[in-house]
């Protein structure tokens, strides 16, 4: 991708965009080895090792008393919302080309992610907290 | 059917449709700016050169790189309003949970299983190909095999998750 093109005029908002590109490169990739084990993990445990059927109140109530899966589990959370929101970010950066658009589509990004985030923190807090 | 299960697949179909809606929106932007649509009658003709030069394949793999993360985001925060009923008390999650081991459904988790597979095998290879500066033999070999293990656990998932529809 030509980054200098797309991101503005000036030197600042070019170099800005480019160390922006740069963390999302990072996050995605650090995140992105690490969502490998945990989604696959979550997938194999939920589908294959035991059947979706049998993955009700019980079985969460039962996973959930365990340190090992609340971790994994909001751990999987944060990585997924970090590695996501930094790839949407770029997704936007790609195909809304208009700079009010683009904020706007940025600023709606950062809000549904805030929301999961929190919303999933408080399902979190409300297992361990009991 | 209640309604929270209605809220459910209404959340389900409007992901699918958004997923659609993205992947327009993708080969749109693509055949302005990518180098055209495919496929075409031209895309024939481009068959019968040499591997190395069939380069298309990485922009391939690099669009259901997106279509599957738009895929798999759109479901996961689907999949965090159904976990967060565990809250209001186990029958509120049970309801809508129940609609997990239809038929419907066992056959979504298996779209959700090969682009689970495909984002994450594409996503260690795209890692490979910058770590070990592969070039674009390595990098198309490395996409062969993503796309065969993705197949293989792909079809080996789907038939553990279909086994009760089946039988």
């Amino acid at each position: 991708m030509n980054v200098l093109s797309r991101s503005g005029r000036g030197p600042d908002t070019a170099h800005r965009a480019v160390s922006g590109r740069l963390v999302a490169y990072l996050l995605i990739r650090v995140t992105g080895v690490l969502l490998a084990v945990l989604v696959l993990g979550h997938f194999t445990v939920t589908h294959i090792t035991t059947d979706v059927a049998r993955t009700g109140p019980a079985f969460v109530g039962r996973r959930w008393h365990s340190a090992l899966w609340v971790t994994w589990d909001w751990l999987m959370l944060a990585a997924v919302l970090a590695h996501a929101g930094c790839g949407l970010w770029v997704v936007v950066e790609d195909y809304v080309t208009g700079p009010i658009a683009r904020r706007r589509a940025h600023a709606l990004l950062v809000t549904v992610t805030c929301v999961l985030m929190i919303v999933g923190s408080v399902v979190v807090a409300d297992v361990v907290l009991g | 059917m209640t309604c929270a299960q209605g809220v459910f697949l209404a959340g389900l179909a409007l992901i699918l449709l958004a997923v659609g809606a993205f992947g327009a929106v993708m080969l749109r932007a693509a055949a302005r700016s990518d180098g055209g649509a495919y496929p075409t009658r031209s895309l024939f003709w481009r068959l019968v050169r040499s591997p190395a030069e069939r380069t298309e394949y990485h922009r391939w793999a690099f669009y259901l790189h997106r279509l599957t993360g738009v895929l798999v985001f759109g479901f996961l925060a689907l999949h965090l309003s159904d976990v967060a009923l565990y809250s209001f008390g186990p029958s509120a999650y049970a309801n809508v949970h129940r609609l997990y081991g239809t038929a419907v459904l066992r056959v979504f988790e298996c779209g959700l299983l090969f682009a689970i597979l495909f984002h994450t095998l594409n996503g260690l290879r795209l890692i490979l190909v910058d770590l070990a500066d592969l070039g674009v033999l390595g990098a198309r070999r490395l996409l062969e095999a993503v796309a065969l293990l993705t197949a293989v656990l792909g079809i080996a998932g789907s038939t553990i998750i279909l086994g009760p529809v089946i039988s």
